[in-house]
This record gives structure tokens, sequence and C-alpha cells, in this order.
């Protein structure tokens, strides 16, 4: 099994081979995974990986590789190869590694599963599923307990281990109706161990209530225009579409982001206030280190509406000009509102509660547009009846701009931590 | 791999799979010119999947020596003896493969340098910048994939596979009002990069329709919302079978409560409509992802879902074929070392008709004529969408203005029922993947149909 030193093995030979700079990234992970299948417990998986990423700059000419088949062997090959691959990349001085920083171990969760525990609570789940929610068929699940380790050095002295285990849980599911089986429907959760019974967990219990009222979906009566409550489940989704068009790397390299010139500017409603809390221990899974090499810090990417960083990397932030952010996103925490959900509900005269959005990519400017799944059409601030066949259109950023409301209540899954928010403005047909 | 697979026989007490499995991938990217992207990608290893007494029990190590493979055979067998001992299910024996020997031929071409790899790519990317500077932004990105698999069962299947595949995906951005137009086509397909792209010019008048498209999307309109009846052109046809039936057929979703499981030997379709999903050879060509012998080691065959609107069958591995009675189809597929095979399509396409597709968009009044598709989504229902990033209003038979991207749904067995015309045009989807737990390539074709579909828009 490959080891640290394996990396310092690595950079001397970069190092001699004629690299610049370099960089070596050794992860090492290993699974154990209990998975259901209509109903059944019917597979446990044991995997075992490891790989090592490899990256050499030369003259501003990057190259990398990644190869999990590592001894000293193929390791001379590999860095031959990454320099080969280096000086045949174009240059742009835009290319580096991370600077010095203080050397440092992390540990986050547990070294090892227990699958007895992991087997009984999966038990308990099928078994309290089938008594308190019968309509509920369990299509797939699964339970896993990974492990990683990552060795991260590079020719700058950056020096960083992390070693982090925890549970995730992911399951798929539909509910028996009159004629047939309902759109399926599908969640998880991460923890860092299995106090709870997994029914207790992220939004478990309020999705297989509402699948498993059993009503028949209808269409919406007619197209209209109207408010649309976005549940934490399907909000995690929308919030990466946003910022994936607007301040990451590619939007803005590109210069097409329309947040390009918006930096410490609103962007959104003045009620909402979206941070990325990796290293917070509100977040259960979460990472200490940026794929490029910095030690990763909390940072809150909208504040009452107004932009307060982008999300580049050190490769977006040389090559733009602008701010490198202080982590890679994700980990996102949505500050909660000052409304009940009931009240948000009562609030809304017509529109919907959007539980899972299936649509195409996000259009650069924001455009979308999709099925609206496994939600509910809203009349008089009452849920009516679930629906089908039933599209959505509107634009992301105007989206964000038109929230009329967040809720006080929001849901952990371990990897985020968002509550229902309510905005107008959504073309609703079916 | 430097061990013989067969000298491990010895060690399997139950049904057991033993696969190596190696994939290579390099990845070359200019963003507006910058080379952001040059990586090569290479993961390997062995895995072992053992069914006892109706458990199944998985294990994967990166170690491809002796003692690895020691290691996934015992641990895959641990752990179905762990989970048989405490979930009784019905232990009968699966469907034995016929004892086969399959081996993919070698790659006969010299690949390019990694010099000639990024000079070719710049080439292109600098047509782009010059011929069109009034571009905001512009990706040139090359993909290459290669899986190469050996596999050996309890069975006696013995099978080694070699699968490859070459991609340039070109995309283009323009300013329009101050928001960015993007449309972007991906070229290539099976088979090495040397033989698919022979020089940058071969690119260039493809690149230039693209242009003329998205300067036609710039100006374009939101599509108006609600069922239209429209013609989709044969990739959107192609998501249509994948999407839209080929995921309800999925044994596994069958008996999850697919829409389909009660529809056997039913009309679903249009009697227009035939829809195969192909081992390895359609209409006398190999398929964009030949598959001989799956990873469960059963020999590959066509699976005849659709047949002149008649559902006929569904795809199978072996444990879904022991449950409805019928012979494994060859449909359980992994797509890693480390991932256990599932039942997954191969090459799903609808079938050429008689229509030509100029006469189908002449027949229609007031619709849409639908030409590029993104990403897709099905469910157990038959419900699908996938977004469209390029299409046309036609009037009057003519084609107007281009629309905006959009994205269309529907029930597809509804949607199937409509189908009034086939084009005799038929083309496989460059770079089909799919995503179910594990991502793999697939294989998606067809004509252009004529047919009502719920379009989103304002």
């Amino acid at each position: 099994m490959p080891t640290k030193e394996l990396n310092h093995i690595a950079l001397d030979a970069l190092k001699q081979a004629g690299a610049e700079k370099a960089e070596a990234v050794l992860v090492k992970t290993e699974k154990t995974e209990l998975n259901l299948e209509n109903g059944a417990l019917k597979l446990i998986r044991t995997t075992i990986d490891h790989h090592l990423r490899l990256t050499a700059l030369r003259d501003q000419r990057q190259g990398s590789i990644l190869l999990n088949k590592i001894n000293r062997n193929t390791l001379a090959a590999a860095v031959q190869e990454v320099l080969a691959i280096a000086a045949s990349s174009a240059p742009d001085p835009a290319h580096d590694i991370a600077p010095y920083q203080p050397a440092k171990v992390f540990d986050k969760g547990e070294a090892t599963p227990d699958l007895d525990l992991m087997y009984e609570r999966f038990k308990t789940f099928i078994r309290d599923v089938t008594v308190d929610f019968p309509r509920i068929i369990l299509l797939n699940a699964y339970l896993d307990f990974t492990r990683q380790t990552t060795f991260f050095q590079n020719s700058n002295g950056v020096d960083f281990t992390v070693n982090q285990g925890g549970y995730r849980f992911a399951v798929t599911f539909s509910a028996q109706e009159a004629t047939g089986s309902s759109s399926f429907n599908n969640t998880g959760f991460f923890t860092q161990n299995l106090d709870q019974d997994l029914l207790d967990c992220g939004s478990l219990r309020i999705l297989l209530a509402q699948a498993n009222q059993g009503q028949a979906p209808r269409k919406v009566p007619e197209k209209f225009t109207g408010e649309v409550i976005i549940t934490p489940d399907c909000l995690e989704g929308f919030l990466h579409s946003l910022l994936g068009i607007t301040i990451s790397d590619g939007p803005l390299i590109a210069g097409t982001s329309p947040f390009r010139h918006k930096l410490e500017q609103p962007v959104a409603s003045p009620d909402l206030t979206l941070a990325s809390r990796p290293v917070s221990p509100e977040i259960k899974s979460g990472y200490f280190i940026t794929s490029d090499g910095y030690e990763a810090q909390n940072a809150t990417i909208i504040e009452h509406g107004v932009l307060k960083t982008f999300l580049l990397s050190q490769y977006g932030a040389n090559k733009t000009g602008l701010p490198r952010a202080v982590n890679d996103g994700g980990a996102f925490v949505v500050t909660p509102g000052d409304q009940p959900l009931a009240a948000l509900l009562k609030g809304v005269k017509r529109g919907r509660l959007l539980n899972r959005f299936s649509g195409g990519a996000p259009s650069p400017n924001g455009d979308f547009s999709g099925v609206a799944k496994n939600s509910f059409y809203i009349e008089d601030g009452a849920l009516q009846y679930p629906l089908c066949e039933t599209m959505i259109a509107g634009n992301l950023i105007h989206l964000f701009q038109s929230i009329t409301g967040i809720s006080q209540e929001r849901i952990d899954f371990g990897t985020a931590l968002l509550p229902w928010i309510r905005a107008q403005g959504i073309t609703i047909s079916g | 791999m430097n061990i013989d697979l067969s000298s491990f026989k010895n060690l399997f007490t139950a049904y057991t799979e033993l696969r190596y499995q190696e994939n290579n991938s390099l990845v070359i990217g200019f963003l507006k010119g910058n080379n952001t992207t040059n990586t090569r990608l290479t993961t390997s290893g062995v895995s072992a999947r053992v069914y006892k007494d109706g458990a199944w029990g998985f294990a994967s190590s990166p170690e491809a020596t002796a003692d690895g493979v020691k290691f996934v055979v015992n641990t895959a067998t641990h752990n179905a003896a762990f989970l048989a001992a405490k979930e009784p299910q019905d232990g009968a024996p699966l469907p034995r493969s016929e004892r086969i020997s399959h081996r993919d031929p070698p790659p006969t071409g010299r690949s390019p340098s990694p010099e000639q790899l990024v000079d070719f790519l710049q080439t292109v990317d600098r047509y782009i910048a010059t011929k069109y500077p009034r571009l905001a932004s512009r990706t040139v990105v090359l993909n290459r994939m290669e899986l190469k698999k050996t596999l050996l069962t309890s069975d006696g299947a013995y099978a080694s596979s070699l699968y490859d595949r070459s991609l340039i995906q070109i995309g283009l951005t323009v300013e329009h009002d101050g928001a960015p137009v993007s449309l972007h086509e991906v070229f290539g397909g099976r088979g090495q990069f040397e033989t698919l792209f022979s020089s940058p010019e071969e690119l260039y008048p493809k690149i230039d329709q693209l242009y003329e498209h998205l300067m036609r999307k710039q100006e374009g309109v939101y599509a108006a919302a609600g069922v239209k009846t429209c013609v989709l052109a044969p990739e959107l046809t192609g998501i249509l079978a994948h999407e839209a039936i080929g995921h309800t057929c999925e044994a596994d979703l069958v008996l999850g409560g697919s829409v389909v499981g009660p529809k056997l030997g039913q009309l679903v379709a249009s009697p227009l409509v035939s829809l195969v999903d192909f081992a390895h050879t359609a209409l006398g060509e190999t398929c964009p992802v030949p598959i001989h012998v799956d990873d469960e080691g059963t020999t590959a065959t066509d699976a005849v879902l659709i047949d002149q609107g008649i559902l006929k069958g569904f795809l199978h591995n072996k444990e879904s074929a022991r449950h409805f009675q019928v012979p494994p189809t060859g449909n359980a597929r992994a797509y890693r070392f480390s991932d256990e095979p599932l039942i997954r399509m191969r090459n799903t396409a609808i079938l050429p008709g008689k229509d030509s597709l100029e006469e189908m968009i002449a027949s229609l009044d007031d619709g849409y004529y639908l030409i590029r598709p993104s990403n897709g989504q099905a469910d157990a229902t038959s419900e699908f969408m996938f977004g469209v990033t390029l299409g046309y209003e036609v009037k009057n038979g003519k084609l107007g203005r281009a629309i905006k991207d959009t994205t269309i749904s529907g029930l597809a067995f509804q949607v199937l029922q409509t189908v009034s015309a086939v084009s005799q045009e038929f083309k496989w989807l460059n770079g089909g993947m799919c995503g179910k737990k594990q991502l793999i390539p697939v294989g998606l074709g067809g004509p252009a149909l004529k047919c009502q579909v719920m379009i989103g828009g304002r």
C-alpha cells in the first residue's frame, strides 16, 4: 500500500527530471457499502482504491497524470510522462501551485465501519418505512462507510494530511397509487456516526410522508405564472447551477458571466445569505484543503443579497486578476428566514411546492426549463394535490432576486444546511 | 495485467465473476485559447462478485496481483456469506452461461504524440478565433476513453474486451444584448483519434455550420409552453429511445414498478415504431458501443423492446432473467474495476422508417423542428425530459426563427402513440454517457420522428 513517502519520492524525481514546480497528491479510499434493491438487502461491497495525481510545471507549461498502479517502477515512468505532457502543453503564465503554508494534519470522523450496526440501522429503516409509510416502494438504497486519507505535498513545501471517515445514505423510492406507482424520488444525507435512526435524518420523513399520501396526481389547470416554494432537496441543485454559470472559473475566464462586474454589489434578494462552510462543525462532511492545495476556510458567498466572493481557483484568479476563493464551494449553509414553513405556504395564492427538478442544464444567461417532479399544486395557501406532467420555466438569476420568503426550518443533510425558499415569476404549464 | 485470471479458479466456492479492468482517458482542453487542461488518467484493478444463497458480495482492489485477486475473491465470498446468513432469500441458482471465449482485436493504429494532439486542438481553436472574432468565448476539448476488461466466471466464460472512443467537443458563445448565448457540438465517436480525425480542416465546415446556427439562436425566441407537434431530429430520437423507453424496460426498474410491467405483449406505441437495444451490430454496421460478452459472462444478444408498436421484452441480467424465466440478454455492465455490473443499455435505437425528413418538416403547420439535445432524465412512470439546445419554429411547413434553450417532456408511451412519421435517415448520437449509480458509455440512435411532446417555455 502506497504511503506519504511516495509523494516525497515523486516530488524529488519530478524536480530532478526538470520540473520547476511540482505537486503530488495521494488519495487512499476504503469503502464498505450495503445495498438494497427492490425492498431487499441484496449486496455488500468492499472496495479499496488509491490514486496518485502528479502535476508538473516547466516553462509555464503544465501537465498532469493520475494513476493507481503505484510502485517505484510505475512512478519513474509516470514522472517522465507527466513532464512530456507538460512539454506538449501551450504555455500559460497563470498556471501555478500553492505557496508554502505550515504543515498540518486534519482528522475528522471514524476510522472503521461498524458493519453490524450498519446492518441493524438499515434493517430498522426498512421495517419502519414498511410500518409508517405502507405505500412506499423502496427501489434502491445504499448505506456506505468511506474512509479516505489524502496526502497533499508540493515543491513549495505544502504538506497536508487529511483523514476523514463517515457514513452516507441514499435512497430512491416511489409510492403505490391506484394505477401503478408514482414518479420516483430520491434523497440522502451524510453523517459521522450512526447514533440516530436513518429515518430521522435529512428530509426522509418529510418526503416519505408526502409520497405516502397516495393522492392521484393531476395536471395544473392551466398555464400561469406563479410562486414556487423550493424545498431543501431541490435547492442545493439550483444553488450549484446558479454559481456554476456566474462565479466559477469557466464563465469568469471566458468573460461571459453575468456577475463578472458584480462583486460587492446586489445579485440576489436581500433575504438571501448563502455561505460555503466546508470546515464548519455544522457540515458533517466538508473538506480541509482546496483542490489546488490551500487550507480551506469558510466563506460567505452572498450576504443579504450582495455578492461577497467569486469561486475562483488559483488558476482562475491568476487568469482574471480577480481574488482567489478561500474554498472550492459546496458545503452550502443558507441563513434561515423569519417565517415558519407553514406561513410561507399560507402566503401563496397560486403556485407549487417544488420537491425535485428534472431539467436541461441551465443556459449561460440563467434560463432554465424542466419537469417539476414529486411536486404539489398550491392554491389559497394550502397544498391541493400532487402534480404530474407539469413543466416550469424561468431564469435562475431572476429566481434568486425574486425571493419572497425563507423558512425558519432547515434540513441538515450533513453536506449542506438548507431551508425552504419561496420565490415568484416562474411559468408553470402542463 | 501480468496475471492469468484462470489460475485463480480454485478460489471459487460459489458462483463467482472475477474481472480485471483498466480505464484510460486523456483530456486536453482549451478555453478561449488558454490550454486549461492537459491530463492523462489511468486506473486499473481487480474485482470479484460472488452469489451465494440469494445474496451478493463484491470486493475490489487496485492491486492486480495474486494477493489482490485472493483478497477480492475471499472478501466478496465473505460479504455474500454475511448477508446470506442474515437475509434468507430465494437462493435458486442463476442461469448458467454457455462456456465461451471471446477476445476483441487489439488496436492497430499508432497513437499521436501529446504534442500532435495539442497542436491539432490549437489549430482548431485558432481557426475559430480568427474566423469568428465576434465570439465572446470558445471551448475546444478532446476526451479520449479506453476500457480494457478481462473476465473469468465460475460458469466458464473467459472474455477480453477493448473499447475506445475519441471525442472533440466544440463550444461557441456569443453575447447578445449583454447576455451569453451558447451552442456546442460533439464530433467523433467509437475508435481511436487518428482514425476519426485525420486533419483539423475536416472539422471546419462543421464549425462553420455550428456558428451559423448560433447566429440564428442569438436572435431566438422562447418556445411557447404547451403540447406541440414537433419533428425530432435523429439525435433527439436517440435520447428518447434511451431515456423514455430504454430505462423503463430495464428489468430492475420493471421489478420496482415501472409502468411497462403489465404491458408486455400490448400495443404501446404507433405501429410505425420499433425499438431495439442492439448488442454490437445494427443495420449492417458496428454499433457505437459494441458488447459481445457482458460483465456476467453472458453472450450479448439484441433485445427487441418494441416491434411495430408492441412491447416485446425487457433488458436483463442473469438474476432478472431467472425471475422472468427468459434468457439473459447480456445487459450487465460495469464502468470501473470497482463497480459491480448493473442492468444497462448498450445501443438503443428506434429503427428507421420510410418518410423523408424534408417532407416531415414540410408537413408541419405550426410546430418545432428540434435538432440538438443536452442532458436527459427518465422516470419509472415513463415521464421523460431532455434539454434542447437547438431548434426552430416551423410555420406552414417552413423553418422560421430559432428558439432559445428549452426542455421537452412527456409520457413516453403516450408520445409514441402520436408518432405519425418516421424518417429513412438514421443517425447515432456521438458520445452518449448514461448515469445510473455508475456512468457508462452507451449508443443512442434513431431516425427523425414526427410526434407530439410537451415543450417548456414562456
